[in-house]
């Protein structure tokens, strides 16, 4: 997840040359990026144990699918070609409507990271409650 | 929704972000020939709707940019990478940056490119540009780059007013830009900022996004 969101946030190029660039503007958007990231490959797995191993309900991996979406989202730069497309295709509105994700990138990302903190919280809860040695 | 159901779904969404990604990813570069950074005999790029060229115009190198005023990312690129850029190959007579308007982001930005042809009217077409990418602030249309602070923009450069009110409310140079973003389209551009570094014996190198000045500096002195 990390690889296509740092390509998407333009933190990561791989043409010309494969280069990591973060300016000092953007070290916190890439440092949320890094937080999501990790905790969408902790949730998610966590997740799908719970409901294969535990037969548990569905509910808490659409929470984390949706702070993972939530987060991967907000990182498409309206400027980039997924915003190119997505503007020349279906006009203004879809202009408003990435300029939105750009412009409240950090807010979109800080909510992402909550609700997966949130997912992480009470999966691990419902885990080693199920799993507790009695 | 069963959980098989989910699973899969997400599986679905993380295979399409990857793919469209790495899509995107590779439309910016044109080849992948081996040991040439990608670059190719270009197809002829029309620049004379574009701005004058920035540096010596018998510059070896020509660095084209197609851009977008209201683009985060050109102002990204325009703050961390340019100046170095000009400071090592453009005052130095070996490469030309040239803006060609690919504006996309909202009426604002077609505005604003025709603003800076105004400016160049009066001789100040890198000083508008300038201060254009100085004060982009918030999204796209937000107002920033509304016909008042144009305006206020032409007034602050000193420049005659009533020229440029004349110039803007004429929509004189509409077709220009839009001769520009048809160019810009034309040569692939998918993204602001795009660039295409032309060599003198018409290499072409292009690619997409504000990337550092190591990028530049590397391309440019394999096509040297």
């Amino acid at each position: 997840m990390f690889i296509p969101l740092s390509i998407l946030s333009e933190f990561l190029f791989i043409e010309p040359l494969f280069v990591i660039h973060v300016i000092e503007d953007r070290a916190f958007s890439f440092t949320l990026l890094v937080a999501i990231s990790f905790m969408s490959a902790v949730v998610i797995p966590m997740n799908i144990y719970r409901i294969r191993t535990l037969q548990k309900s569905t509910t808490k991996i659409g929470g984390s699918l949706l702070g993972s979406i939530i987060g991967a989202s907000a990182g498409i730069c309206s400027c980039g070609p997924i915003g190119f497309s997505i503007i020349s295709t279906f006009g203004t509105v879809a202009g408003t409507a990435t300029a939105f994700l750009t412009y409240y990138e950090i807010p979109l990302r800080l909510v992402s990271l909550g609700l997966l903190c949130l997912v992480y919280y009470t999966t691990a809860k419902s885990i080693s409650i199920k799993c507790k040695i009695q | 929704m069963d959980a098989k159901t989910i699973i899969v779904a997400g599986t679905f969404v993380g295979i399409v972000l990857i793919v469209v990604t790495l899509f995107s990813s590779f439309q910016s570069g044109w080849d992948n020939n081996p040991g040439g950074m990608g670059m190719k005999t270009a197809p002829t790029i029309n620049l004379e709707n574009g701005s004058p060229a920035l540096g010596s115009e018998s510059a070896p190198i020509t660095i084209v940019e197609f851009g977008d005023y209201q683009c985060e990312s050109c102002y990204y690129w325009f703050h961390n990478t340019r100046s170095t850029l000009i400071d090592n190959y453009i005052e130095t007579g070996k490469a030309k940056l040239v803006f060609v308007d690919l504006p996309f982001l909202g009426r604002d930005s077609i505005t604003a490119a025709q603003a800076s042809y105004c400016a160049e009217d009066q001789g100040k077409y890198w000083e508008y540009h300038t201060i254009l990418y100085t004060f982009q602030d918030g999204a796209p249309d937000s107002g920033w780059a509304n016909q008042d602070r144009l305006n206020s923009f032409a007034f602050t450069l000193e420049m005659n007013m009533d020229e440029f009110n004349d110039c803007m409310d004429s929509s004189k140079y509409k077709i220009r830009v839009k001769a520009n973003y048809s160019e810009a389209v034309k040569q692939g551009a998918q993204a602001t900022p795009t660039f295409i570094i032309i060599s003198s014996d018409g290499t072409t190198k292009k690619f997409a996004g504000a990337q550092p000045y190591s990028v530049f500096a590397a391309t440019i002195e394999s096509m040297l």
